[in-house]
């Protein structure tokens, strides 16, 4: 019985397309901000995908199914950001401004064109992550900390410089 | 003194203790600059709101699409196995059929003379494509053999229990696939981008934390299977490809 009621419980094939079909932009637009990367975001989204298929077993219907799938894509992110560049989580000294030309830059900027995404671009990665995290994905400093690996005061420090930073670069942007 | 650091932990409303939101409350009643200071600041922290999503590429939006299909496939094929006896008759069977179409395989490669392409072939239980691509440059073929021997090698020797090893084998064994999917694909070898990504839900499911030990061991030898086929496949192209130069 318990059997039964899980199975009914669990979203279906059919949901997951539907949701994929409604709110792919989004996740993959969360990834995309957090790692700046297309190629990071489309394995992001992907590799959340097939981990709520895989732990739909898990899933609670008071949640919503897009929101919990963009959390998980949002912590895959996280990890593949990590795994690609593991200097990004150094201490906050060695935090330098992210500001490498990449080939992708001009697809990114194409995707990511706002005024708020051109500010953020001014960051360093680690100002990017914890200002996306608090502010837009409305995370509490201690999960940041946690899914970063790092103190809660380190990532207070890198939010303000983010804030601060953000509030310049919107002014001159606006003044332009 | 309240600055501005303090602020912005007010606005988030998130890193100050009971002691430290109430004291900035009393400053900012009490301090008509505080609250000029922090209602600039709320104003344009609010007006930073998610930039609308520009809709990700289709072609992306599709492989998700396929991913979940692959996945649920594989499960209902999984689900469909039989796990309780090992039936022998059936292993036979199953074993001198394969025999015979290996042989057929041969056969008629040995009398066709030329290099064998085989358009899409599902070969297995989870349906990955073999695909030959003659104009897959040779460095390539052999780093992806390499690849995919590792893998092979790796899989047949991955832990048996959820260890924290077995995962971090895993996701470098995706890690490196993904890679060379992405070669591949800059390869002009949109078939084999294709059979390295169907690899991938089978990785990800084995790589699960709450795979039962008897599931992990029939998808371990499936895809033992389907990276042997793969590496066959790779051989004979390498193999003909230096019988024609």
């Amino acid at each position: 019985m318990v059997a039964v009621l899980k199975s009914v419980d669990e979203p279906t094939q059919a949901e997951f397309h539907d949701v994929i079909a409604q709110r792919a932009d989004r996740w993959y637009a969360a990834c995309l901000r957090i790692t700046r990367n297309p190629d990071l975001a489309e394995d992001a989204v992907q590799d959340a995908l097939l981990s709520a298929w895989n732990k739909r077993h898990q899933y609670e219907r008071s949640a919503r199914l897009d929101t919990w799938i963009h959390r998980i894509a949002v912590n895959s992110a996280l990890q593949l950001l990590r795994k690609n560049r593991p200097a990004a989580w150094e201490p906050l000294e060695t935090d330098i401004p992210d500001d490498s030309n990449s080939p992708n830059e001009a697809r990114e900027e194409q995707e990511l064109n706002t005024e708020l995404t051109a500010a953020l671009k001014r960051l360093s990665e680690i100002e990017r992550v914890c200002f996306v995290l608090k502010h837009l994905e409305q995370w509490r400093l201690k999960e940041i900390a946690n899914e970063l690996n790092t103190s809660v005061g380190t990532i207070k420090q890198a939010l303000f410089r983010a804030v601060k930073k953000l509030r310049v670069s919107m002014a001159s942007l606006r003044s332009e | 003194m309240i600055n501005e650091e303090t602020l912005t932990l007010y606005f988030y409303d998130d890193g100050l203790s009971d002691t430290e939101r109430q004291q900035v409350e009393a400053a900012l009643q009490s301090d008509a600059d505080l609250a000029a200071a922090y209602s600039r600041l709320c104003r344009e922290l609010e007006q930073w709101r998610e930039p609308e999503a520009d809709p990700a590429p289709a072609h992306l939006k599709q492989r998700w699409h396929d991913s979940i299909d692959k996945a649920a496939r594989a499960e209902i094929k999984q689900a469909a196995r039989p796990h309780a006896a090992f039936h022998w008759f059936s292993f036979a069977w199953g074993a001198a059929m394969t025999a015979v179409l290996v042989l057929g395989i041969g056969i008629g490669v040995y009398f066709s003379g030329n290099t064998p392409v085989i358009p899409t072939i599902d070969n297995s239980a989870n349906g990955i494509p073999v695909i030959g691509e003659p104009a897959t440059p040779v460095s390539f073929t052999r780093g992806l053999q390499l690849h995919l021997q590792d893998s092979q090698s790796e899989i047949a020797g991955l832990p048996t229990d959820a260890s924290a090893d077995r995962v971090l084998l895993l996701a470098q064994i995706i890690e490196q696939n993904r890679m060379f999917e992405r070669a591949a694909k800059q390869n002009n070898s949109p078939g084999v981008a294709r059979v390295l990504r169907a690899f991938e839900p089978i990785l990800i499911r084995l790589a699960s934390d709450d795979i039962a030990p008897e599931d992990a061991e029939a998808l371990r030898a499936q895809l033992a299977f389907e990276l042997g086929v793969v590496l066959t496949k790779l051989a004979q192209d390498t193999s003909n490809e230096t019988h024609s130069t």
